[in-house]
């Protein structure tokens, strides 16, 4: 079943600073969108205003899927309406096992042990691994792996990737990027990428690209504004960023 | 209506050492019960505590084991069984390990009991009335593999029960404390564990009593040399539930982990005090208390941690998380420092509030609803005090946990 997320006019404020001022954007099931754009451009703000994150602060705007407000739900609403984020910092959750996280999310108890073997086997994580508290003494690339298998389990329509490359080895890279190229074709998944660099883009080849400046997408288009980005930087945007 | 201070008078007049018992119980009478002006106690509803509701057994009383209990003897290597302070089973023979049941025993630091609890109200309550010693000694090198219960039950009103285990040079064991059963009862333990030169004592005490029981518990281990004590002190139990468990690191390079954790709901109130003693150079204590208090429950956290002229390069750590899951629940937080030697480190952390919001938007962020994710969090407090615990162990008393959790209610702060 085909889904579209869309964000429409949305203005975020953290504190007393506005920092999405008018951000909006359609993307359908199975595409890879990415989003790049330069610090400070409410590229993060949007993946946690999305998610319901306790400090941002929706102004105005309406995010739906398939027609379904996101914003006057809660967080655990959004996540069962089929949001899912992964950050660049996963928390740590002490005492808390990624089984019990995954089946208090609804995940089928009796098939779920098995189901987390297979994802860890695929992103390559050392199967004990999945006993510990949820990323607590894992590396980066073990927690990055790690949230993967929880992508795996909850199968969510949008996954919002917010710069889960920063910090990342080329090979935690490649199995990321991987597990989240086979998911939009398995359950159709929509990928949201919010990325710094290009190298993600190379593995995770996205339908589109938005640059992100001042609050608000700047500027649209194919593979190719990557490779313009990579060579000039965002100084191609100035006028329209500034 | 019999007096507790008659039945606990034709139980001592019963044994082979009543003098000293007498001498004991006079000391507690002198003392009397505690005060709530008095400082240490001042958390302690003790306006409820009537002492002549309780009558002192002079045998055991067996009540069937819980399924709990069944369970984790199940998966343990040996079972020692208490029941209302009389030890009625050693379990099986086990390689390296002695379990005795002895009369009057001195403490393991050399003193008798008498001078050892002196000015302890309730311990000397069980100086007196303790029907004898649960004597484990593990031989030295001896690496036991399987996990060592203690099934301590209480059937009779008040029941005192006494352990002593000592871990010979070089050996390594588990042991489980477990309590259960203690219905409308006054139930005093003492514990004490001595760890020997470059030996490991993991340790668990499960505290599960009625919640209508008074439960009054001391705990000491002592360290030798570069001796090692992880222990872990759980309290669900219990209408006052008093745990006080103390370190004492006498021998150079001894390294000692307590960590204690309780869940308070109805009216319940939890009362952990803790003392890190360094006597020797280069040994090393970290405490890490965490507990939560529903309802109109509270608790008390008071640890001391005490460092003597000598004790050079000790580092000695303190922290404590209270977390408060309703309007009416109370936590108290109390560290405390004395330290007369320069050249240590010392650090203590402290805090009284809700649940992370951050950890909890994470969790809900998946999927998890409010009530799950503040459940799943608690639930991590304890789950976190089992890692010392074998797997299956661990999975069994983590069920018990989320059982008991289960039926509490979780208001967001």
């Amino acid at each position: 079943m085909s889904s579209t997320l869309s964000i429409d006019g949305l203005r975020v404020s953290v504190g007393d600073k506005e920092v999405l001022k008018g951000f909006s954007l359609t993307m359908r099931s199975g595409e890879v969108h990415a989003i790049m754009g330069p610090n400070g451009s409410g590229k993060s703000t949007l993946a946690h205003a999305l998610t319901g994150h306790p400090g941002y602060k929706v102004l105005d705007g309406s995010v739906t899927i398939d027609g379904v407000e996101l914003l006057t739900l809660s967080a655990t609403d959004r996540a069962r309406a089929g949001l899912m984020l992964v950050l660049q910092q996963p928390f740590e959750i002490p005492g808390v096992r990624a089984f019990d996280l995954l089946e208090a999310a609804g995940a089928e108890r009796s098939t779920l042990r098995a189901r987390m073997l297979e994802e860890a086997e695929r992103l390559e994580l050392r199967p004990e691994l999945l006993d510990r508290f949820v990323n607590v003494d894992l590396s980066g690339g073990e927690r990055k792996r790690a949230e993967m298998v929880q992508l795996g389990i909850l199968q969510p329509k949008f996954a919002l990737l917010d710069e889960i490359d920063s910090g990342l080895d080329v090979d935690a890279l490649d199995a990321v990027a991987r597990r989240l190229v086979a998911a939009t074709t398995e359950w159709n998944c929509g990928v949201l990428a919010i990325t710094h660099f290009r190298r993600l883009l190379l593995e995770l080849p996205p339908t589109m690209i938005h640059v992100m400046g001042n609050g608000r997408i700047v500027a649209t288009g194919g593979p190719e504004l990557a490779e313009t980005l990579e060579r000039d930087g965002y100084e191609a945007f100035r006028g329209v960023i500034a | 209506m019999t007096s507790f201070a008659d039945t606990a008078s034709s139980f001592i007049a019963d044994r082979s050492d009543a003098a000293e018992r007498r001498l004991a119980w006079s000391l507690f009478e002198s003392l009397g019960l505690p005060s709530p002006s008095d400082e240490v106690w001042r958390y302690a509803p003790l306006g409820d505590l009537d002492l002549d509701r309780f009558a002192v057994a002079s045998s055991p009383h067996r009540a069937p084991d819980s399924a709990f209990a069944t369970q984790l003897c199940e998966r343990a290597g040996l079972v020692v069984r208490v029941v209302d302070g009389f030890g009625v089973s050693a379990g099986d023979a086990t390689p390296g390990v002695s379990v005795e049941f002895l009369g009057s025993q001195s403490s393991l630091n050399g003193e008798s009991f008498l001078q050892r609890y002196e000015g302890d109200t309730f311990a000397l309550l069980n100086v007196a009335l303790a029907p004898g010693t649960t004597v484990i000694r593990v031989e030295a090198g001896v690496d036991v593999t399987d996990p060592i219960v203690v099934l301590n039950e209480s059937s009779a009103s008040a029941s005192f029960s006494r352990t002593q285990i000592v871990v010979g040079r070089g050996a390594s064991v588990t042991v489980v404390e477990y309590f259960e059963g203690g219905t409308d009862a006054l139930v005093v333990p003492v514990s004490e564990y001595l760890v020997e030169d470059n030996a490991s004592l993991q340790l668990i005490t499960y505290q599960r009593l009625d919640a209508s029981a008074w439960h009054v518990a001391r705990t000491t281990g002592r360290l030798a040399r570069d001796a090692r004590l992880h222990q872990a002190v759980v309290g669900l139990g219990a209408h006052y539930d008093r745990s006080r468990n103390d370190a004492e690191l006498f021998g150079a390079g001894a390294a000692n982990e307590l960590r204690t954790t309780f869940l308070g709901s109805g009216d319940q109130v939890h009362d952990f005090r803790t003392r890190q003693f360094h006597v020797a150079p280069r040994t090393t204590s970290t405490l890490l208390s965490k507990g939560a208090v529903a309802d109109a429950s509270r608790s008390v956290y008071t640890g001391l941690i005490e460092i003597e002229k000598g004790a050079k390069r000790t580092d000695a750590r303190q922290t404590n998380h209270n977390l408060l899951l309703s309007r009416t629940a109370h936590a108290d937080s109390v560290p405390n420092l004395d330290i007369r030697e320069n050249d240590v480190m010392c650090a203590h952390a402290s805090s009284v509030g809700p649940l992370d919001e951050l950890q909890r938007w994470y969790l809900e962020s998946r999927g998890v609803s409010r009530d799950d994710a503040q459940r799943l969090m608690i639930q991590g407090f304890f789950y976190e005090m089992l890692s010392a615990l074998p797997a299956e162990l661990a999975e069994l008393v983590e069920r018990d946990v989320a059982s008991v959790l289960s039926s509490v209610a979780v208001v967001a702060a």
